[in-house]
């Protein structure tokens, strides 16, 4: 390559340039399957749900747009209504799944992943949140999977995702009073303020989730961008590359076989390990 | 036509006979009777038994306690222009005790109550409209040298079921707001022992306590209630899912201010505060004033009086959604929200900002793209 580089007489600078531009990173790589086919239909599920959810929810709140004319010839909230409904419902079955997943999953989907409470965990955690506070990546426990501070924020997402939608449902409820739905939920008004406290929550929920999913997004790419992680495709195909050079809090490389590609199966990590 | 309290009910006469007495024919007392079975939900296949009831009951004896309260109940409930046979029957029954309608005063009235509740002992019906004020021993309500507290808990010995009426006895209503200084409770809150039913609302509608001393009458016992203990035949449903206005909001369209086209058109009032979605009342059905009006009808949004702590869980009267306290000025929670989300965006923006800083200055250097090494070489070669 050196050679017809320096065929090309004096385009050594601009091949200089052209690296930069494609630049990459060096090392050997391996690949690792970390996220489960549900776990990833339902997130994308999910992440559809809570986006029209959020879009409606809105529109039930504080109605945005309204229509003129008789009643009778439109059914706008009605509509807007029903998809929020429906969005709910559709949550709810993507986090049925997410919760027997939490038992048969692999060692990044499972119960305790959700939990990381091990000193070292903590220490991971201050560690990870020191790194991205004082810009050094460099500084950054490395992980596999999440990080102790990407565990803790999805588990708050969880406990966020359960407060909406309890109060969700305790809402809906209330326009069939004596049924399966409405009888479920009401011990939790007289608790939370009546009903307008369980708005209120609920409302304030919304905000929340657009604050996480700001965060989210920011840090995911960013990830990509200094970590060269490539976590936002691990979400799409299941899998990224992680530097064989380095080791791992989550993962020891060296006890996973590995298998040939591209006809060998991807094994997953957390059952071999 | 309906006679003025000419002559009362006196003991030993049937209602039915009280009231041909009064003017009332038998179409008139048939056509009440099925008015009332339709409110109660129980069908008009139960005129008849309602009927029945009536024919052969006897006058019962009822105690109207009034307590720490404005009186609004008394006037909603008993003063109306033209009486219908139900305030006609509500006058009747409250004849033993009521302070406010009771042409005597003092001692005597006093002791007409004490007569009244020793002659019936275990069989009256006692009414109450006020709240119970607890702090300072119950100074707050006095009545006859005797705290409010102690006149109740001594009618509720005696009484076979409780009427509270109102708010004001249902949980303590407006004297019960934050900070609710004279530590005003209900009803409830007082007695534990006896069965009570909450007739909600400030003040609450006649027919419905009408509709409850018909079914008192007819089956002997107090109606279903809801987990608030109210009546099931008037309280089981939100203002929302009756209101006249509702087909506007299905179909998007809402007032926005008071004097707007939408006002004027009937639209809905959910923008403007209303609290029909998280009230339970029968307003929408049973209106106001012999079925003339109803705030939500007047074009004003409702203010969820049927429901405890109303006036701290429903205000701002005018606003959909609660304020949220802990700031000086109180927020609303879009702005709270709002505000919170471009924090967060702005905090992102901030640290990506930085992140790419510090980045660039760490690949330049430590990370330089080598022109040419033997190692790249033998990689691409």
């Amino acid at each position: 390559m050196t050679t017809r580089v320096g065929a090309l007489g004096g385009a050594r600078g601009m091949l200089g340039r052209v690296q930069r531009v494609f630049a990459r990173e060096r090392g050997n790589f391996t690949w690792v399957y970390l996220w489960s086919a549900p776990i990833r239909a339902m997130h994308w599920i999910a992440a559809a749900c809570i986006l029209s959810l959020i879009l409606t929810g809105f529109y039930i709140g504080r109605p945005y747009f309204a229509t003129s004319g008789e009643a009778s010839a439109h059914f706008l909230m009605g509509r807007v209504r029903f998809v929020h409904f429906a969005a709910a419902a559709v949550l709810v079955m993507t986090g049925i799944v997410r919760a027997y997943w939490l038992m048969v999953g692999n060692q990044f989907e499972r119960l305790p992943a959700l939990f990381p409470v091990t000193g070292k965990n903590i220490s991971n955690l201050v560690k990870t949140a020191g790194s991205y506070l004082t810009f050094r990546p460099d500084k950054q426990p490395n992980f596999v999977g999440h990080n102790p501070m990407q565990q803790w924020s999805y588990t708050a997402v969880y406990v966020m995702a359960v407060v909406t939608v309890v109060t969700g449902f305790t809402l809906y409820g209330q326009s069939a009073p004596g049924s399966v739905i409405f009888r479920a939920f009401s011990w939790l008004p007289p608790l939370l303020g009546g009903l307008q406290g369980i708005r209120v929550i609920h409302h304030l929920m919304t905000w929340a989730f657009i604050i996480f999913i700001e965060m989210h997004v920011y840090f995911a790419i960013r990830s990509d961008y200094v970590e060269r992680a490539g976590v936002v495709s691990s979400i799409i195909t299941g899998g990224r590359y992680i530097s064989t050079d380095h080791s791992y809090e989550d993962y020891d490389i060296a006890k996973v076989p590995s298998h040939p590609w591209p006809t060998g199966e991807h094994r997953t990590p957390g059952k071999g390990a | 036509m309906i006679m003025p309290s000419a002559h009362q009910w006196v003991e030993g006469e049937t209602l039915v006979q009280h009231f041909e007495s009064r003017g009332i024919s038998r179409r008139e007392f048939m056509e009440f009777c099925g008015e009332m079975a339709v409110i109660l939900g129980i069908g008009s296949a139960a005129t008849p038994r309602i009927a029945e009831a009536f024919e052969a009951a006897k006058r019962p004896s009822v105690i109207w306690l009034q307590l720490q309260e404005c009186t609004g109940c008394v006037e909603s409930v008993l003063r109306t222009e033209s009486p219908t046979i139900g305030d006609l029957l509500l006058d009747v029954i409250s004849l033993d005790y009521n302070h406010t309608l009771m042409a005597g005063a003092g001692a005597a009235v006093e002791k007409a109550k004490q007569a009244a509740m020793s002659a019936n002992k275990g069989k009256y019906l006692l009414v109450v409209t006020g709240s119970v004020p607890l702090k300072e021993d119950g100074m707050y309500t006095v009545i006859g040298g005797r705290t409010a507290k102690t006149v109740l808990e001594e009618a509720a010995s005696g009484a076979a079921a409780i009427l509270a009426l109102g708010a004001c006895a249902h949980w303590g209503s407006v004297q019960a707001a934050r900070p609710n200084p004279t530590g005003a409770v209900g009803v409830r809150d007082v007695i534990k022992n006896k069965p009570i039913l909450n007739i909600a609302g400030c003040p609450p509608i006649g027919d419905v306590v009408t509709a409850t001393v018909v079914h008192y009458l007819t089956f002997g016992r107090l109606p279903a209630v809801d987990g608030e203990g109210r009546p099931l035949f008037a309280y089981g449903k939100r203002i929302h899912d009756q209101c006249s206005r509702r087909a506007h909001f299905d179909a998007g369209q809402f007032v926005e201010t008071f004097d707007d086209e939408g006002a004027r058109k009937g639209w809905c009032l959910y923008e403007v505060g209303c609290k029909g979605p998280a009230t339970f009342s029968p307003c929408p059905i049973f209106m106001w004033n012999a079925r003339t009006s109803w705030p939500i009808g007047a074009g004003h949004p409702c203010l969820g009086c049927t429901e405890p702590h109303f006036w701290d869980t429903m205000t701002p009267f005018y606003g959909r959604l609660p304020d949220v306290g802990g700031f000086p000025v109180e927020e609303r929670a879009d702005t709270i929200g709002l505000a919170l989300a471009i924090g967060a965006a702005a905090g992102i923006a901030a640290h990506g900002a930085a992140t790419v800083f510090t980045q660039i200055r760490r690949r330049r250097s430590t990370n330089q793209v080598p022109e040419s090494t033997s190692e790249e070489e033998s990689h691409n070669g």
